[in-house]
């Protein structure tokens, strides 16, 4: 029964992994006369190309830029689906919560391509707002092509498609929270805001743990086609983030040794965070992704 | 890092001088080639008399020849059809905005594919990814029957030497000398055009010859000039001078956008080979480097320092230039010479009386001005390799139809489609239909060239004189390029140095990094890259004994 | 609010706070229409409309069609939108039957080699595949330009597949076992009673996968060539974000007309409705479907 599912893989997953073998070589695509004779022909020069990558200064960039959106984004945007959770679990009428529902999660179902276009016809130049602030004889921001609120901007695109989307496993949690506990603590006299703090958010903390852990693991990937679709309008240094930088390395420049050895350098460090980041869930008491078994 | 690219640099030009790409050498190290070797590899310059009327106005070489209407009748230049019926021939253009209909469903395709004589079946992919989807393509060594790239994506991929050796059909064979015989409109490029077209040594490619030299044109709205009566400047001073007289930040008004290259060309600022020339002991030197440089740089602060540059283009690379302009908010703006005629078209029906202007090029330091440019190809056309001989011959007849120049039948289905469904016939010329503008978007010109003249448009009739007028003005005083003639591969470092050093200036000329770290800029510079680069084009003209 | 009923030990809420969650519900709804709002009246004005306006519309003045005359008529974006449609349909297919086999396999521990399949499947997650080797792979499997291109490199879905595995294993083991001594074959079981039991993570992950086919826009820069074979992705990134020609004078001379606000605008309302239409159906299921995969996976 899993054969079809394993032969996919092998063929479509598997199959060009073995191609991160250039990460190890001077690999010219162009030697001798096909890709297989150029990766048997091209000499291996061991971590040569782990040397260089750690020495350009625009690898670093994509590094610090992947991080500090990671990290911008576990402060602003993490906490908001939460919240909205929360929000969403004490409205009463079902017909008004099922409508925000429908509402807010639509956008995750959105391209990158829609929902980036979405933003250039608000915010962009030619948007709505430029042409509602000129009118008002204002003249507009550039928020769509400024390099130094980038970071603002892709969090709030990816906080616009998926904010919703992100409530659903809170809301989920939310629903198995025994009510009686509620009613026992409110008798007991705590007030809404206490029985949110002693009850809702330790009856939410195994879900949080968990997706943090999962987004730590993921602390390197911020998305590729968000990125490759705003690159120019901001520039290299803003937009260029881990997955871009080994795009470019690999097919633009053509120098995809040194594109692989970034992407194996990604995976390493994915592995070492997402084992970090279970341990410190084990520490605090929570199962983590997966149990020693 | 640096160690092993040089080393890879010297060794390839210490070689034998010339890179022979035999594809086996690692080429992260950049590569020249003598172009004035490669003459005899070119095919035989041969005029076709077509019986076209002369032209109207005479261009400087570089700068075409110019039309100011459109031949009373054409000419038809090729009698029998290029095809033999070989198989449809797959090519991949680029287009800018939707990509038209393809195959069947595109009737301007299919008249001209009929006119071949073999279907030319496009692949219209987006021009803002082309370099992508052409470095995937190259890196799978999958390329099409024909392939058009164009020649600014040429400096962004590397080993491009080695790719072309690798997978693309050498021409030498079929186009060298006298060989050309059986595509005559091929004969007619501009020389230069196809030694640009040379590869390790080998004719590769069909040129697309420009039409036009200059990289930069200043801009000026001649009608709101008169409005204000403000004389257009001739000096530096009054460049400035009419720059506070304009800007009126209160009538939202400004008189710069970003003006930098073309402040840089009055202080005449290297511009060869994007910004080298040779210092008097006859080393190389950047544009970075010298004085001149310093002198624009601060020129330009000035303008940012005391808001004479538009708020919009100070906040960011992004805001639209070319809107501001055309609304009036700013007045001077630099452009590429083909902006100026389709937005004289477009927006004289907008604004009446809306006038733009080439403001002519002088000196900051006396002297004569100096004008940056070159003549490289648009693009290049290349054959996939191994392709029977028939074939390519085949293939080169179809370019050769598709090169046709102006004033043939075939040059006009070319770029107007069929009278009637794709333009219509006025006095003054053809004008595109609405199914004309959606099915032609420049398929055939991206796989062939022609001798290159510049078009009259109906619309704007005084566009030829005009632009022809500012052209052999200013071809007078182009720079010399001490390279000239020399195809020079950049280090790979070199050239992944170049946006964020520029990104550096654009910082420093803004006022958000001090003047002072100039020095430290340009010094980090040539660490990364610079000197290295430096060494290439000095062993390039020691090589060529210059 | 008399139809709520509310517990009776929870406080009365008070009218400051009623207002505070209106307020924040309201924006984040209208942070979601709005946009959606301006590009449907904007797709539907005519010309003048727009000039009147300066750019997009927000209070709409009659109804225009040409801007979907326009787009429909060429033939461009009815062949995109069968291309997209005939991409998720097939790719969705294929994506559950693989996905719901393997899940159902892999639920089960103690069958053959179960430990290194789990392995292998969840391998995937840390180590991908350069953008060359898989364009290597498809070219070699003659794919190219083939719609199979779009569908099979990501026909699996590890992520989805460990949802739909949690959810074979929360369902009560009993229920097998007793199935099995009646001497039901594997495949039998899953057809007649686990996937009945499965509706819903079904519908979930299939819109996943849908969604995801629906959207497919890089797979297609690379392996497609032939514009007729273009999904509405890309058509739609060519319509709205393409960018101006380079200022050479011949090839500026030969662009096509940029399109009109109100084409793109019908280009974007075209993409958005097929989504707009399924998923209310399918969003019943989701906080069923997906919590037993995410918090139990």
């Amino acid at each position: 029964m899993v054969a079809p599912g394993f032969l996919l893989l092998l063929v479509f997953h598997y199959l060009p992994v073995l191609g991160n073998v250039v990460a190890f070589q001077d690999y010219n695509p162009y030697y001798g006369d096909s890709a297989l004779s150029a990766l048997i022909g091209s000499p291996f020069i061991g971590l040569e190309n782990f040397r260089i990558l750690f020495a350009d200064p625009a690898f670093w960039d994509a590094v610090v830029n992947t991080l500090s959106i990671t990290a911008f984004q576990l402060v602003f945007f993490f906490p908001l689906p939460i919240a909205l959770a929360l929000l969403l679990h004490s409205v009463m009428s079902k017909r008004v919560k099922s409508f925000v529902q429908t509402v807010v999660y639509l956008p995750h179902f959105f391209s990158w391509v829609l929902v980036v276009t979405f933003f250039v016809q608000m915010l962009g130049g030619a948007g709505l707002l430029s042409q509602e602030l000129r009118d008002a004889g204002i003249t507009p921001p550039e928020i769509m092509s400024n390099p130094d609120t980038f970071i603002v901007l892709v969090t709030a695109e990816a906080v616009w498609k998926d904010v919703g989307w992100g409530t659903i496993v809170f809301l989920a949690a939310l629903s198995t929270i025994d009510t009686d506990l509620y009613e026992a603590s409110a008798v007991d006299g705590a007030g809404r805001w206490r029985r949110t703090w002693h009850i809702t958010l330790p009856g939410l903390r195994p879900v949080i743990v968990l997706l943090l852990i999962l987004r730590l693991g993921d602390a390197l990937t911020v998305g590729f086609e968000q990125f490759l679709l705003q690159r120019d309008a901001v520039g290299r240094q803003a937009a260029e983030v881990l997955d871009t930088y080994v795009y470019h390395q690999s097919i633009v420049t053509a120098d995809y040794g040194l594109g692989a050895a970034a992407g194996l350098f990604k995976a390493a460090v994915g592995l070492i965070l997402i084992l970090l980041a279970n341990r410190l869930a084990h520490a605090l008491g929570e199962s983590g992704v997966y149990r020693r078994s | 890092m640096t160690s092993r690219r040089t080393l890879l640099t010297i060794a390839a030009i210490a070689g034998g001088g010339l890179l022979t790409g035999c594809g086996e050498k690692s080429t992260r190290g950049g590569a020249t080639q003598q172009l004035d070797k490669l003459s005899a590899l070119i095919p035989e310059a041969r005029d076709v008399n077509l019986g076209i009327p002369p032209p109207d106005v005479i261009g400087t070489r570089p700068v075409a020849d110019g039309y100011t209407r459109f031949p009373a009748s054409l000419t038809d230049a090729i009698s029998e059809k290029p095809g033999r019926g070989g198989a449809a021939i797959r090519g991949i253009t680029p287009v800018w905005g939707p990509a038209p209909p393809a195959g069947r469903n595109n009737s301007y395709l299919v008249a001209v594919n009929d006119e071949l004589g073999v279907p030319v079946e496009f692949s219209v992919q987006d021009g803002t990814s082309y370099a992508d989807k052409i470095g995937a393509l190259l890196g799978a060594r999958d390329v099409p029957d024909l392939l058009c790239v164009p020649q600014w994506e040429v400096s962004k991929l590397a080993r491009f030497g080695d790719a072309v050796n690798a997978l693309f059909e050498d021409l030498t064979p079929h186009l060298r000398g006298a060989e050309v015989a059986p595509y005559p409109m091929l004969a007619t490029f501009p020389a230069g055009a196809w030694r640009n077209s040379c590869w390790n040594e080998k004719l590769m490619a069909v040129p697309n010859p420009t039409d036009g030299p200059f990289p930069w044109v200043m801009f000026y709205r001649r009608d709101l000039f008169t409005k204000l009566g403000v004389k257009p400047p001739a000096t530096i001073d009054e460049l400035y001078r009419a720059g506070k007289e304009i800007t009126k930040p209160r009538q939202g008004v400004w008189a710069f956008s970003d003006v930098f290259a073309m402040i840089q060309m009055y202080f005449k600022s290297p511009g060869a080979k994007d910004g080298w020339r040779r210092r008097p002991d006859g080393t190389p030197e950047f544009k970075y480097e010298t004085p001149e440089f310093k002198a624009a740089a601060e020129f330009m602060a000035k303008l940012y320092r005391e808001g004479l540059v538009h708020p919009d283009i100070v906040a960011s690379r992004g805001a639209d230039m070319k809107q501001l302009f055309q609304s009036g908010k700013l007045l001077i703006t630099q452009d590429g010479m083909g902006a100026w005629q389709p937005m004289q078209a477009e927006q004289q029906n907008v604004t009446p009386g809306f006038d733009v202007q080439p403001l002519p090029l002088f000196p900051a330091t006396g002297g004569d001005p100096l004008a940056w440019g070159d003549d490289e190809p648009i693009s290049y056309t290349f054959l996939k390799k191994g392709l029977p001989k028939e074939r390519v011959e085949e293939i080169l007849r179809v370019i050769n139809w598709c090169s046709a120049p102006f004033g043939t039948t075939e040059f006009q289905l070319r770029e107007f489609g069929v009278e009637g469904k794709h333009h219509t016939r006025t006095a003054t010329g053809p004008v595109k239909t609405d199914l004309g503008f959606k099915e032609i978007a420049n398929q055939y010109f991206f796989i062939s060239g022609r001798r290159p003249v510049i078009q009259p448009t109906p619309q704007t009739p005084k566009y030829v004189p005009e632009m022809l007028g500012y052209s052999n003005q200013t071809v007078k005083y182009l720079e010399k390029d001490p390279w000239d003639g020399l195809k020079l591969e950049m280090p790979a470092r070199y050239k992944s140095g170049m946006t964020p050093f520029q990104d550096k200036f654009t910082d420093l000329v803004r006022g958000r990094r001090p003047f002072s770290d100039l020095d430290a800029i340009v010094k980090e510079w040539r660490a990364a890259g610079g000197d290295e680069a430096r060494e290439l084009m000095g062993r390039a003209l020691a090589d060529a004994g210059r | 609010m008399t139809r709520v009923s509310r517990p009776a030990w929870q406080e009365k809420p008070t009218v400051a706070g009623r207002a505070g969650k209106g307020t924040v519900l309201t924006g984040v709804v209208l942070a979601v229409l709005v946009p959606l709002w301006v590009v449907l009246v904007t797709s539907l004005s005519s010309r003048e409309t727009i000039t009147a306006a300066g750019g997009l519309v927000v209070v709409p003045r009659g109804v225009d069609l040409s801007a979907y005359e326009i787009i429909f008529a060429g033939g461009q974006i009815t062949r995109a939108l069968a291309v997209s449609a005939t991409v998720t349909l097939l790719g969705t297919a294929v994506s559950l039957v693989v996905t719901v086999l393997a899940a159902y396999g892999l639920s089960r521990p103690g069958s053959l080699g179960h430990r290194f399949l789990l392995f292998y499947f969840l391998m995937t997650f840390l180590v991908y595949p350069g953008m060359v080797p898989s364009y290597l792979v498809v070219t070699g499997l003659g794919l190219k330009d083939s719609l199979w291109s779009l569908v099979l490199p990501s026909a699996v879905s590890v992520f989805n597949l460990v949802v739909v595995r949690a959810f074979f294993q929360s369902l009560p083991g009993e229920l097998l076992d007793s199935a099995r001594i009646d001497g039901a074959g594997e495949f039998r079981i899953l057809w007649r009673i686990v996937l009945p039991l499965s509706k819903a993570v079904v519908a979930v992950v299939g819109l996943f996968y849908a969604v995801g086919y629906w959207n497919v826009w890089f797979s297609a820069l690379l392996y497609i060539d032939d514009n007729d074979k273009f999904p509405i992705q890309r058509v739609l990134q060519s319509f709205i974000l393409a960018g101006q020609a380079p200022q050479t004078s011949g090839v500026a001379a030969g662009t096509a007309l940029p399109p009109t606000l109100a084409v793109k605008m019908a280009v974007v309302v075209v993409t958005v409705v097929p989504i707009a239409l399924v998923y209310p159906f399918i969003q019943r299921h989701f906080t069923r479907g997906v919590l037993v995969g995410a918090v139990k996976g």
